[in-house]
């Protein structure tokens, strides 16, 4: 088990083989959180890098006692990949050779069936009515925008923004 | 906790702001505790699905992109009191290498370094009292202007603190006499603009806290010279 903690302990002290540990250790699955939302890995590589870089130079303000390392490490991705999506046209993401990096037919519903049978956020989310749940997932696994969910459910965006709000709610009470 | 706060920690972690909102959640986080938390469990809550990611190599040379940029910038932009950030020890050293051979093959005189920072250390009236002139390599040039005079059994301890809402003052050390002094400090990021340079009074031997406890004497921002 990797000690997440203790690593980032260790590039908060310069240690470059705590950063290049943390890189072995996270940097695939980092990669295929970034490929889902970003689609081109050349972008998916680039916001890893990013996010090393970012974790290296910020580690000494993680503080364990506001939240879990690991969950600081990916919101670090998260932040760069959802930076560098927004600042792009979803048109630029996905060039038709690159289809074959969007591996999954239905990455969303792949994110929510490999969620662990025993998960509390599974069935939480399977609690969920199937249409919120699966605005949550598209907005969360892949970055879309309320419109962009809109647009691939044909429904209105005001509909839209009234479906994720109740289902993040929701989940938000099962979950506390 | 209003709902609306945790409606917007939720929104945001999830990523469905645009990018003005966003930035606005961020600029919020230090100063807002609940809604810190609030966006700390939205995190957790969702972190599962982040780990349901189908692993993917990183590019070919991800690793040595990543360890060139770091050669390229300080280790760290923050750094706590008491804990250090060495910069990135092998390139960095090689770099400094590579540079002092190359003076020495053209031929040029070492000379005294130019600061990298200034700082005027103005005391409450308005009074400019210290001068300090921060270097590349860790030293940091005191100079006293004027008449100073030291409080009975007390010492002057000079202190910087980098412009970031989470840093702390770092002690860069004591200075026992009214004279220009250089001091070496720890290990720290080149010193850069809106970095506080302040001195107070310390008791004899420094501060026992490891921050500053006596009253200031002055303090100022960090300018380069041009």
């Amino acid at each position: 088990m990797t000690d997440h903690a203790a690593l980032l302990a260790g590039c908060a002290r310069g240690d470059a083989a705590a950063l290049r540990a943390l890189f072995e250790a996270e940097g695939p699955r980092m990669t295929g959180v970034a490929r889902r939302l970003l689609r081109r890995p050349d972008l998916a590589d680039e916001a890893v890098q990013d996010a090393f870089v970012a974790i290296w130079q910020k580690a000494a303000t993680y503080d364990p006692a506001r939240g879990a390392a690991l969950g600081w490490i990916y919101a670090i991705l998260r932040n760069r990949a959802l930076n560098m999506l927004r600042n792009r046209a979803r048109e630029d993401l996905t060039a038709p050779e690159d289809l074959d990096a969007v591996r999954e037919a239905d990455p969303v519903e792949g994110a929510y069936e490999r969620l662990d049978a025993s998960s509390r956020l599974r069935a939480c989310l399977a609690a969920l009515d199937p249409l919120k749940r699966r605005c949550v997932l598209m907005a969360y696994v892949l970055g879309f925008t309320h419109g962009e969910i809109a647009g691939r459910l044909a429904a209105p965006l005001g509909t839209v923004k009234t479906w994720v709000r109740r289902g993040l709610a929701a989940l938000r009470e099962c979950m506390t | 906790m209003t709902r609306e706060l945790r409606d917007l920690a939720d929104e945001y972690v999830v990523g469905l702001l645009d990018p003005a909102e966003a930035a606005a959640v961020e600029a919020r986080l230090a100063a807002e505790p609940e809604l810190a938390r609030a966006v700390e469990a939205a995190r957790a809550r969702f972190l599962e699905l982040d780990l349901t990611a189908e692993p993917a190599a990183p590019g070919d040379g991800a690793w040595s992109r990543i360890e060139r940029r770091l050669a390229e910038r300080p280790a760290a932009e923050v750094v706590p009191l008491r804990r250090r950030t060495a910069p990135w020890r092998g390139i960095a050293a090689a770099a400094m290498a590579a540079s002092v051979l190359l003076a020495a093959a053209l031929g040029w005189q070492l000379s005294r370094p130019e600061p990298l920072m200034i700082a005027v250390l103005i005391d409450e009236t308005g009074e400019p009292r210290v001068l300090v002139e921060a270097f590349a390599d860790d030293t940091t040039r005191v100079t006293p202007l004027g008449d100073l005079a030291v409080p009975e059994g007390r010492t002057m301890e000079l202190w910087t603190k980098l412009p970031d809402p989470e840093a702390r003052p770092i002690s860069l050390g004591l200075l026992t006499e009214v004279a220009a002094r250089t001091v070496t400090g720890p290990d720290l990021p080149a010193p850069r603009p809106g970095q506080l340079f302040e001195i107070t009074f310390e008791q004899e031997g420094g501060s026992p806290t490891g921050g500053p406890t006596g009253p200031i004497l002055g303090k100022g921002f960090a300018k380069p010279p041009r």
